[in-house]
């Protein structure tokens, strides 16, 4: 395995205070202490050359274990191993062999062009100077920026620093790439450029972890899936596995030649209705099957058309979140 | 060690590149800063043309004691004690983990991404009072200037514990630039002799809080005016300083939290 953690633990100590004027004075002399548990013991493997999606809702503990996994923080508890080092322990050979990109953090310099920074990494990371050429044309090929990586950085847009970002966490050619959000606030045809040059790499060797809010980046890249909500593990696996966790639900887009009739069948959920003739629903196919469910429909109206998808990976994850909420209710 | 340099190097061209960018901004910067650290000594120039002095001290031993303080900042501020306003920024933004994820020291970290050019000023500054003060003294010998040298390097070696001490509180006490003020207004007593304050004071500023060796004492070498035992017990303060500061700066950097996620 490259990387293999073991129930890693994150308590953060933090202080109270209140928001009146009163309190904020108080809070001078006197703190409420509390300690908040990020991470409660997460365990995961991932193999080398894996591209995997570590999700959660905000607050969930991914970039807890982001900047664990990265060397950043010390854990409270449990271990990690990966590529035979312990990230807080030996930080300094370790991250010569990682790599990282972070959406809301840049590592270009405002003022100068991009190739300005990429030297100055050239001389931390000690890269050979062939070793760079070769990496920094091929990336720049790659990436299509030939003539930005000399214009101040100020002075490209957000795709284009992007992916001069990417270069930068690539010039050293890690093993491992920590990605945080690399496609956030980002137009279509640059996520495309950036998930293409992902997937290119990956297909080199390197692994990725990508940290997302942005499912479209999940469903274009990761072929797994770790999910972790309120410091715990509550998923681990394919994408098709998360798919199919919805059970065998359906998203059904329904329109008819005569007006449909209120629909209150169990098994049936509708999320939308466009208009009498057109109906959009989530079909369980456990309760309801899909034939039984046109025959109900065909007694009443006339289908005159009927489209059948899975339903959104967001849903399902949504519908995760949820199940582990009242799970945890209960 | 070659690795190191090189690092250093590309920083300070990386650092110097940036300014440029607004060159009209660098030069007015560096004159801006020349003027600042003039402030002080034009203040002793009047105060001696209207007749007063330090009592036993000669304008132009006072103007030395003050160039050598400029000359020590003005090698320090460029080339190391950016790591003070470095740190204290990027910890309040949040960038302080990208120098985390860097095959180096944090240290060196924040040393090579923090060369400030505009305080080149402050050297060019002091290179001036110091050339102007010697002209008007009696010529230091050669054994003078090997004590000088010395001396100056524990200065530097005293400038660089204040800059992971001030760098250190940046990282526990987030965003707060007073600690710059603090230090500014300790240090103010480098310029100016260490016999005009009371023994206690003298001995707080030559041992614990090791401030005379920023300035006064290594000055008062070329006017052959300290005792060597005062040079040896400075020499031996910013020495075990200078660990301490090591020691503060490594466990405090443990203790680093950083922003949320």
């Amino acid at each position: 395995m490259l990387i293999a953690v073991e129930n890693l633990t994150k308590t953060y100590k933090t202080y109270e205070r209140g928001s009146t004027f009163r309190e904020t004075l108080a809070s001078l002399l006197v703190r409420k202490t509390k300690y908040v548990e990020a991470l409660k013991g997460i365990s995961f493997n991932i193999g080398k050359g894996e591209l995997v999606g570590f999700l959660g809702p905000n607050g969930a503990g991914k970039s807890t274990t982001l900047k664990i996994l990265t060397g950043i923080l010390h854990p409270s508890a449990g271990t990690a191993n990966i590529m035979g080092y312990t990230p807080w322990k030996h930080r300094k050979k370790y991250v010569a062999k990682i790599g990282a990109v972070f959406g809301q953090k840049s590592q270009l310099l405002w003022d100068i062009p991009p190739i300005d920074a990429f030297y100055l990494n050239k001389a931390i990371y000690g890269i050979p100077e062939r070793q760079f050429h070769q990496t920094l044309d091929e990336m720049v090929e790659l990436l299509n920026v030939s003539e930005l990586i000399r214009k101040p950085t100020r002075q490209l847009s957000l795709g284009e620093r992007m992916k001069c970002e990417f270069i930068m966490a690539m010039l050293h050619r890690p093993e491992i790439v920590f990605l945080d959000e690399p496609t956030i606030g980002l137009d279509v045809v640059a996520k495309d450029k950036i998930r293409e040059f992902i997937l290119e790499m990956n297909r080199n060797g390197v692994t990725f972890i990508l940290t997302t809010h942005d499912l479209g980046d999940v469903e274009h890249l990761a072929r797994r899936i770790i999910l972790i909500n309120h410091g715990e593990l509550v998923f681990d696996d394919s994408l098709e596995a998360l798919r199919r966790f919805s059970g065998a639900k359906k998203i059904i887009t329904l329109t008819t030649h005569e007006p449909l009739p209120d629909i209150e069948l169990p098994g049936i959920t509708v999320t939308k209705k466009t208009s009498d003739y057109n109906v959009e629903l989530e079909l369980d196919l456990a309760v309801l099957e899909l034939n039984q469910f046109i025959n109900i429909i065909s007694q009443t109206s006339l289908i005159s058309d009927l489209l059948v998808q899975e339903p959104e990976i967001e849903t399902v994850i949504k519908d995760l979140y949820q199940q582990e909420k009242r799970s945890k209710d209960e | 060690m070659v690795r190191a340099l090189r690092i250093h190097l590309q920083g300070i061209k990386t650092a110097v590149a940036t300014r440029m960018a607004y060159r009209g901004d660098f030069f007015i910067s560096i004159l801006i800063m020349l003027a600042m650290d003039f402030v002080i000594p034009l203040a002793t120039v009047f105060i001696y043309q209207t007749g007063v002095t330090l009592p036993g001290w000669s304008m132009y031993e006072i103007l030395l004691l003050q160039g050598v303080f400029l000359l020590v900042r003005g090698v320090a501020f460029p080339f190391f004690f950016g790591m003070v306003w470095n740190t204290i920024e990027r910890v309040e933004n949040g960038t302080f983990d990208l120098l985390l994820i860097k095959p180096c020291s944090t240290l060196r970290m924040v040393i090579v991404t923090g060369f400030d050019s505009e305080d080149l000023g402050k050297l060019l500054g002091g290179i001036l009072l110091t050339s102007i003060a010697l002209s008007q003294l009696p010529p230091p010998s050669m054994l003078q200037w090997v004590q000088f040298g010395i001396l100056f390097i524990m200065a530097l070696i005293t400038m660089f514990g204040y800059g992971m001490i001030l760098a250190g509180l940046g990282i526990v006490w987030i965003g707060n630039f007073r600690v710059y003020d603090i230090f500014f207004a300790l240090t103010n007593f480098a310029m100016y002799p260490s016999a005009i304050f009371s023994k206690a004071i003298q001995t707080l500023i030559l041992t614990i809080v090791p401030i005379a060796i920023l300035g006064s004492i290594p000055a008062s070498v070329l006017l052959d005016r300290v005792d060597w035992r005062v040079s040896l017990l400075a020499t031996g303060s910013s020495l075990v300083f200078l660990l301490v500061s090591f020691w503060f700066w490594n466990w405090i950097l443990k203790k680093y939290t950083s922003a949320g996620g």
